[in-house]
C-alpha cells in the first residue's frame, strides 16, 4: 500500500465512525547517519521512521492520535483513540474546518535527488571521512571533537475529508563538524561548522572541514575587550538566531491573534530598518523547506514579510487564516507524523545586500565579529544575551584579535531599526532560514 | 511477548551483539488561551540492533517487529560494524559486566494507565483559567501536561535480561503579559519520574501561578545590568550549573577529547562547599534508570567531593579505556538512538544557609530566578539563561528586573561558591548532545560570582 492509500484509509474510517471532519498525515522517513565523535567514527545508523498522525474534528472538539505503525489495525486503533479524545475535550467556537480542496503548484525544482535518495552507508561515511579529513589536513593545531552527516529520504502524503489530497518526496543532506585548537596546553572554544541542502552536487564535505578547522585556529590565543556599546557583525547562523527568530515569532499569525507578538496591528508601519526586505518562500527551487503544499495540504506559495522594513503581512495556517477570515498562506509545520500542525516558515528568506564581508569589515571602526552565538533570545519580547563564541575585535577596518568571555546583549526588534549593513553571501541555516550576514549597531558588548 | 522473539533472535548473533526494544506511549494536553490547543495520544515502537565485531560497532533499527525485520537488523548491525572497520583508528573494547536479569518498574502511586484522561482534560482547563484570571495584564498562556510511559527491554549475547518500565508525568506553563507598549514571558515547569501522584506534591497550579507572578512583574520591568557581579541562584536553577558547567565536562567522551576536567582526578577543583553528583538512582529524578541502555546498573557517581575531583561519568567502552568500573551512564534517547555517555540527575549536595544569610554579605549582586537555555563549552565555558533578577543592596533583596544569559568558567565560577543553602529541589531537564535525552537537575541555593549578559 503507497502512503495515500493509508490516509485516505484513515479518513474514511474516521468518517465512517461519526467524525465531522478528519485528516491524516503519513510520513516514511528513510535516513543514513554516520556519527563522530573523539576523532573517529563513532556508529552509522540506518534508521525508518514511519507512521501515521490522525486528526479529527466532532462538533468543533478536537481528537488527534498517531502511532509509528503503518496496517489497517493501528490504523483503526489510531482512528478510535482520536475519536475518544474529542469526546473529552471541550468544543472551540473559533473552529470553522480543515483546508478545502486547492490545485497545487508543481514540486519546487531540485527537492529530490535521485543520487541521495539513492546514497547508502559508504556514501555517507564518505562525505563525513571528506571533512573529516579536510580538517586534519588543515592544520597539525586542529582536533576534530565531534560531528554527524546524515542524508534523509522523506515521503509524506496528506488527505482529509474535504478532498484534500497531496503526496511528495524529498531528500536532504546535512552534516556538521565540532573542531577545536590546541596549542601550549590552552584549546580553544569549540568551533561549529555545517552545511544544508537538498542535492549531493550542491554540498561541500571539504568546506565544512575548512571552515570549522579556520574558526578554531582563529580563537587561539583570545584576548578581552573593555564594555563598549557598537557595531556587531553578525554571520548568517548568528544572525538567524538573534534576528530571524524573532522575526518568524513576530509574523507568526497564532502569536499575532493572542497578543504574543508586538506586531499584532502593525502592517504597513516601519519595524526594521529600510535595508532589511523577508519573504517566505514555499517554492524556493533547491530550498530546503520547500515543497509543492504544507503539512495540512494548502499549496506552498511566496509570501512578503517585510519589505524595505515596512511589515507586510503574517504567516497562517488554516486556523488562523479562518478565524481572521484570509487566505491559509501554506505555513503549517510538523516535525513528523507525531504532532499536530504548528506555524512555521518554509523558506524565510533575508534579502542579500551587495557588500561582500570583508568589505563590511573593512568599513568598521570599532566592532566585532561574532561567528558562533550561545545564548538565549526572548521570541517576544526580542531580548537577546549569550557568550560571542569564535568571535573576534575590529578596530579601524581591521580583524585585531580573538575574544574570550565576552558576551553580547541587546534587544532584536530595536537591532533590527539599527541594521548598518547587510552582506551579499546567504546561505540557508540550520533554523531553515536563508540568511546573509548582517551588521547592527549599538549592541552591548560585555567583558568582566 | 515481544522478549521471547528477540531471545530468538539474538541466538543467530554474531560478535556480541544487543538487542533493544522501545515503547513509548505519549499523551499530552495544552490549552492556549483557555481553547484545547493539543489533545494527543500515541504509540511509538520499534528494536534497534547493536553489534561488536572486531572492536568496531554497527547499528541497525526498525519499527517493523516481524522476525525476520529483527534478525535483519541483526545482520545489518553486524555488517555495518565489519564494513567500517577498516576506517576506524580504535579498536572497541568493553569494560565486563555481570549479565544482569532482572526487572523494574518507576514506584507509582497513582499509575496513569489506570486513570482517567478526562481528568487531566479538567485540571489543565482549570490551571489555564486561573493563570489567565491572575491579573489583567496576562494576555497569553499556554498550559501543558504529558505523560510518557516507556518500556524498555535490554537483551545481550552475554545473557543480559532487563525489563523496564519507566513513567514520567510533567508539565509546564508559559505565560504572556503586556503593559502598554511592554511584553514578558514566563515559564515554568514541574515533573518527575513518578506516577500522577506527583501532581499532589508539585501542583500544576503552583507552577502557573510562579508563571503568571513572573510575567506580571516583569512586564513593567528593565533589563538586569551587565557585569560581573555576586549572585545567588535559585535552588531551582543550581542544577543547569552543576549539569553545564561541570556535568558536561566530566562526560567520558569529553574527557577523552581532553575538557577542562581532564588532568584533574583527585585535584581540587571547587572550594570545599562543592560535593557534585551524578545519580541514575534518585527517587523521582526526571534522568532515574535501574539500568542504563547498556544494561550496566545505574550508581550514585560522586564528580567532586568537598571540592576535589573524582570521577568521570562512564559508558562500558570508555570505562575500559580509562581502566575503571562504567558507572552506568550509557542512554539512547529510543530505538533510533545508539547509547552514548549521558548525565542522569546532576546535582549539587545542600549546604546549611538560609536564603537570608546567602544575601547577607552582599552589597550590590542579584538573586536569580528561573532557567533557560544552557551550553557548555570544552574549555569550562559555560552559559545559560535566567528569567528574573532581584537586586540585592546591602544584603537585602529589592526590585526584581528581566533576567538575562549568565556566564562563566566552570573552574573559577566553583572556586567562588562559598556559602549554599539548606533548600535542595530537584528538578526535570532535557539535554541536548546528539540526541535528546529527559535529565534531573538539582541542588539548593547557593551564592557565586558570574557574568551577567545584560544592559551597559
Amino acid at each position: 500500500m503507497s502512503l495515500t492509500d493509508y490516509t485516505r484509509l484513515a479518513v474514511k474510517y474516521c468518517e465512517k465512525a461519526g467524525a465531522d471532519e478528519a485528516e491524516a498525515f503519513a510520513q516514511n522517513q528513510q535516513t543514513i547517519e554516520v556519527v563522530l565523535e573523539r576523532a573517529e567514527i563513532q556508529s552509522e545508523r540506518v534508521k525508518t521512521q514511519r507512521g501515521i498522525g490522525i486528526r479529527i474534528i466532532k462538533d468543533k472538539k478536537l481528537g488527534f492520535a498517531f502511532s509509528s505503525t503503518l496496517s489497517k489495525s493501528s490504523i483503526e486503533e489510531a482512528c478510535r483513540n482520536a475519536q475518544n479524545l474529542a469526546n473529552v475535550s471541550i468544543p472551540n467556537p473559533d473552529w470553522v474546518s480543515l483546508p478545502t480542496l486547492a490545485k497545487l503548484p508543481k514540486p519546487p525544482n531540485g527537492i529530490y535527488d535521485e543520487q541521495t535518495a539513492g546514497m547508502g552507508g559508504d556514501k555517507v561515511l564518505e562525505l563525513a571521512m571528506r571533512s573529516y579529513d579536510e580538517a586534519k589536513a588543515y592544520d597539525k593545531r586542529v582536533d576534530i571533537d565531534d560531528g554527524k552527516f546524515s542524508a534523509f529520504l522523506t515521503k509524506v502524503a496528506i488527505s482529509n475529508s474535504h478532498g484534500v489530497e497531496a503526496e511528495e518526496k524529498s531528500t536532504l543532506l546535512q552534516g556538521y563538524l565540532i573542531c577545536m585548537a590546541k596549542e601550549h596546553g590552552e584549546a580553544s572554544s569549540m568551533a561549529f561548522e555545517y552545511d544544508v541542502t537538498r542535492r549531493v552536487k550542491d554540498f561541500s564535505s571539504e568546506r565544512i572541514g575548512r571552515v570549522a578547522a579556520e574558526k578554531a585556529l582563529a580563537s587561539l590565543k583570545p584576548k578581552v575587550v573593555e564594555t563598549f556599546i557598537g557595531k556587531v557583525i553578525l554571520d548568517s547562523d548568528s544572525a538567524a538566531t538573534i534576528l530571524t527568530y524573532p522575526i518568524m515569532n513576530g509574523v507568526n499569525a497564532d502569536n499575532v491573534q493572542r497578543g504574543r507578538s508586538l506586531w499584532a496591528g502593525k502592517i504597513g508601519e516601519k519595524v526594521a530598518s529600510q535595508k532589511l526586505t523577508v519573504v517566505d518562500d514555499g517554492l524556493l527551487p533547491n530550498g530546503i523547506g520547500s515543497s509543492s503544499f504544507d503539512s495540512e495540504g494548502v499549496p506552498h506559495q511566496k509570501t512578503p514579510v517585510i519589505t524595505r522594513g515596512k511589515l507586510e503581512g503574517y504567516l497562517h495556517n488554516a486556523y488562523t487564516a479562518n478565524k481572521d477570515k484570509k487566505k491559509s498562506t501554506g505555513n503549517a509545520y510538523r516535525d513528523g507524523y507525531y504532532m499536530l500542525p504548528i506555524i512555521y516558515t518554509s523558506n524565510l528568506i533575508v534579502e542579500a545586500g551587495k557588500k561582500k564581508l570583508e568589505n563590511i569589515i573593512s568599513e568598521v571602526d570599532k566592532g566585532i565579529i561574532v561567528r558562533r552565538f550561545s545564548g538565549n533570545v526572548r521570541p517576544e519580547s526580542g531580548e537577546f544575551s549569550g557568550i560571542a563564541k569564535q568571535a573576534s575585535y575590529i578596530e579601524k577596518g581591521e580583524i585585531k584579535y580573538p575574544l574570550k568571555e565576552t558576551m553580547i546583549s541587546g534587544n532584536a526588534f530595536q537591532a533590527l531599526k539599527n541594521i548598518v549593513e547587510i552582506g551579499s553571501e546567504t546561505r540557508p541555516t540550520l533554523l531553515k532560514a536563508y540568511v546573509p550576514p548582517i551588521i547592527v549597531d549599538k549592541i552591548n558588548i560585555v567583558s568582566k | 511477548m515481544i522478549i521471547n522473539l528477540l531471545k530468538q533472535c539474538l541466538k543467530k548473533s554474531h560478535g556480541y551483539s544487543e538487542l533493544r526494544y522501545h515503547k513509548r506511549d505519549t499523551f499530552t494536553v495544552s490549552v492556549k488561551d483557555g481553547k484545547i490547543d493539543i489533545l494527543n495520544r500515541g504509540t511509538v515502537e520499534g528494536a534497534c540492533a547493536r553489534t561488536l565485531m572486531d572492536g568496531s560497532w554497527g547499528f541497525s533499527s526498525t519499527t517493523l517487529l516481524e522476525k525476520d525485520k529483527i534478525e535483519e537488523i541483526l545482520e545489518n548491525a553486524a555488517s555495518l560494524a565489519e564494513a567500517s572497520r577498516p576506517k576506524k583508528k580504535r579498536a572497541i573494547k568493553l569494560a565486563s559486566v555481570k549479565p544482569y536479569v532482572d526487572k523494574y518498574e518507576t514506584p507509582m502511586k497513582i499509575d496513569p494507565r489506570k486513570t482517567s484522561r478526562e481528568e487531566l482534560v479538567r485540571l489543565v482547563i482549570d490551571v489555564d483559567k486561573n493563570v489567565r484570571g491572575f491579573s489583567q495584564n496576562i494576555v497569553s498562556d499556554t498550559v501543558t501536561f504529558n505523560i510518557l510511559d516507556d518500556e524498555l527491554t535490554f537483551l545481550s549475547s552475554e545473557g543480559a535480561e532487563i525489563s523496564q518500565r519507566i513513567v514520567r508525568c510533567f508539565g509546564n506553563v508559559m505565560v504572556i503579559a503586556r503593559e502598554r507598549g511592554n511584553i514578558a514571558s514566563a515559564y515554568e515547569s514541574m515533573g518527575a519520574q513518578s506516577g500522577l501522584e506527583v501532581l499532589k506534591g508539585t501542583p500544576l497550579s503552583n507552577v502557573g501561578k510562579t508563571a503568571a507572578e513572573r510575567a506580571n512583574k516583569l512586564v513593567s520591568a528593565e533589563v538586569a545590568p551587565a557585569g560581573l557581579f555576586p549572585v545567588i541562584l535559585e535552588n531551582r536553577i543550581v542544577g543547569l550549573l552543576a549539569h553545564e558547567a561541570v556535568g558536561h565536562c566530566a562526560e567520558a567522551d569529553l574527557v577523552y577529547g581532553g575538557s577542562f576536567l581532564a588532568d584533574k582526578i583527585g585535584k581540587e577543583v571547587a572550594t570545599k562547599k562543592v560535593t557534585l553528583v551524578d545519580d541514575g538512582l534518585c527517587p523521582d529524578g526526571f534522568g532515574t534508570m535501574k539500568y542504563d541502555d547498556e544494561g550496566v546498573p545505574t550508581q550514585k557517581t560522586v564528580i567532586i567531593e568537598k571540592g576535589i575531583c573524582r570521577s568521570f561519568l562512564h559508558s562500558r567502552e570508555t570505562a575500559r579505556h580509562f581502566g575503571v568500573s562504567p558507572t552506568g551512564n550509557a542512554r539512547a534517547w529510543n530505538f533510533e538512538f545508539d547509547p552514548i555517555i549521558r548525565m542522569r540527575n546532576t546535582y549539587i549536595e545542600a549546604g546549611n544557609y538560609s536564603l537570608e544569610e546567602l544575601a547577607e554579605d552582599i552589597k550590590e549582586g542579584f538573586f536569580l530566578k528561573g532557567g533557560l537555555g544552557g551550553q557548555a563549552d570544552f574549555n569550562g565555558e559555560f552559559m545559560f539563561g535566567t528569567q528574573e533578577a532581584i537586586r540585592i543592596k546591602n544584603g537585602k533583596f529589592a526590585e526584581s528586573l528581566r533576567g538575562v544569559t549568565i556566564s562563566g568558567n566552570a573552574f573559577e565560577v566553583l572556586k567562588n561558591v562559598d556559602a549554599i543553602g539548606k533548600d535542595f529541589v530537584m528538578r526535570l531537564g532535557m539535554c541536548g548532545k546528539e540526541q535528546i535525552n529527559y535529565v534531573g537537575m538539582g541542588g539548593a541555593s547557593l551564592r557565586t560570582k558570574l557574568l551577567m549578559g545584560g544592559a551597559k
